[in-house]
């Protein structure tokens, strides 16, 4: 790893401050992806300073706040999968953070960095001890190796800027599914615009030095069930194949109104709107639900090693719609 | 003092410990190369197979992936501090009464995760057990042994005896 200048942060304004002198700072909140970047040296350019915000305690909180529920960047996923306050009014937001990673990951994790990690693809985080680092479309390159290459977990939506690497954050789908408001230090964004893979290394709209303050999820009434599901190759701590969040809110015994999101198909965690429409007015069957998960799929565009990925997209999606109605 | 090194202050196993470190270095190489504490393993690298955890607090973390300096100030407790005296701590007891280890390179690892859990969770189910160690990860395969081990030690924690 290179070395680095490495600063404790007091406030988000300091640590903005530092980010946006800095040649090419990053910031430090758990630090569990961030470590990984660092240590394969994957970026074009080596990190000059980290910046530390892991202490800053006023960032650590979850309370109710009027109808929204309110969590501090710096609140670990461990901290989220285990509150009973998550749990009760959005409940696929507390089985995504505990179904990051493991008990270790989870317990410094925090859910601003779940949401601003760098996405898995094996082609742009090769290693530079082995060989790398690969100058990828995304790294300012001049092609896609996943393309022409092993892309069995990448897009099945097709390519944003010709990346098709895809956005690994389980809480990310939650958080859009619950149509949440990301709050920095900047701007609040929704969590629809918030991820993009239009921003060169960053997976979201983030700009220089602009940090993550708080997650503010909409408090959810009373006959609105949420669920997330995840397929990964080992349970927990492997990364999501395809993850599913949905929220559906029941009123007289038909759909009111229902969000859909993927991750884990698409560049960004993929609303799938057309769906959760077909849902809207209507009792829920498993026809209907059938119905709502190959209408999803409809536009997908799978690569020639990746089409299985349709079938478990429309599975993870029967599936999680089911959960919601038990 | 080089260019961008920086004192480290924290307490390992209850003693206080002050050195220089440079800002990259992880705390498994603090612990290991500079402490002599060698008994938390670094294997993976990054983040998968715990068996570089150690204690920061009550809370389970891996020493390879966490910045040095984040320690500043805390306690950090290694397998090395589960002992009391000559006595081993219930967890290593029940660890060689199950036969918890078979090569025992993730043991080190296993017995803080095992650690972590029981302070929180003195009376844990097999499921709980089994979601504690889940970030720890033994090639030989020797899991049934290992939650034997945990759930031996948990009774004994509890003053059952095994």
């Amino acid at each position: 790893m290179k070395t680095f200048d490495y600063i404790k942060a007091n406030s988000l304004d300091e640590a903005g401050a530092i980010l946006a002198a800095s040649a090419n700072g990053a910031i430090h909140s758990g630090g569990t992806d961030l470590m990984g970047c660092l240590r394969d040296r994957i970026w074009m350019e080596d990190v000059d300073v980290v910046v530390s915000v892991a202490s800053i305690e006023e960032l650590k909180h979850i309370r109710k706040d009027g109808d929204a529920l309110k969590i501090g960047a710096m609140t670990t996923l461990a901290d989220i999968a285990a509150s009973a306050l998550v749990k009760e009014s959005c409940r696929m937001l507390a089985q995504a953070a505990q179904a990051t990673a493991s008990p270790q990951l989870r317990n410094v994790g925090t859910i601003a960095g779940n949401i601003c990690q760098e996405n898995r693809c094996w082609y742009y985080r090769y290693s530079y001890r082995i060989g790398g680092i690969i100058e990828c479309i995304r790294k300012g390159g001049k092609k896609c190796l996943a393309v022409g290459g092993d892309h069995r977990y990448h897009s099945i939506f097709g390519a944003v800027n010709r990346c098709v690497a895809v956005n690994p954050s389980d809480t990310a789908p939650a958080l859009v599914a619950a149509d949440a408001t990301i709050a920095t230090t900047k701007r609040n964004i929704s969590a629809r615009e918030f991820f993009t893979g239009e921003n060169g290394k960053s997976s979201t709209v983030l700009e220089k030095g602009e940090i993550v303050k708080e997650i503010s999820v909409p408090l959810s009434g009373d006959g609105v069930r949420s669920a997330f599901k995840k397929v990964a190759l080992r349970k927990s701590i492997d990364f999501a194949i395809i993850s599913c969040a949905a929220q559906i809110a029941l009123s007289g015994g038909r759909v009111e109104n229902a969000t859909i999101c993927l991750g884990g198909v698409h560049v960004n965690p993929r609303p799938m709107d057309e769906a959760a429409g077909v849902l809207k007015g209507e009792a829920l069957s498993d026809e209907l639900i059938e119905c709502a998960a190959n209408v999803a799929l409809e536009g997908a565009k799978p690569l020639k090693g990746n089409r299985y990925k349709v079938q478990i997209a429309k599975a993870i999606i029967l599936d999680t719609l089911s959960d919601c109605i038990l | 003092m080089s260019a961008n090194e920086k004192v480290l202050s924290l307490t390992v196993n209850g003693e206080p410990k002050k050195l220089l470190v440079k800002p990259h270095w992880m705390l498994s190489r603090v612990l290991r190369e500079e402490l002599h504490h060698t008994g938390t393993k670094e294997a993976c690298g990054e983040g998968a197979c715990g068996a570089c955890t150690v204690l920061i607090g009550d809370k389970a973390v891996l020493s390879c992936m966490t910045l040095a300096l984040e320690a500043e100030g805390k306690c950090v407790e290694t397998i090395e501090g589960l002992m009391s005296g000559k006595n081993p701590h219930p967890i290593q007891e029940a660890w060689l009464e199950e036969f918890g280890a078979q090569c025992g390179f993730c043991s080190p690892g296993m017995i803080m995760s095992a650690k972590a859990l029981l302070l929180r969770n003195p009376n844990p189910t097999v499921g709980e057990v089994r979601e504690a160690m889940a970030g720890n990860i033994c090639v030989c395969s020797n899991y049934e042994h290992i939650e034997a081990a945990v759930l031996s030690a948990a009774r004994k924690m509890r003053g059952e005896g095994a």
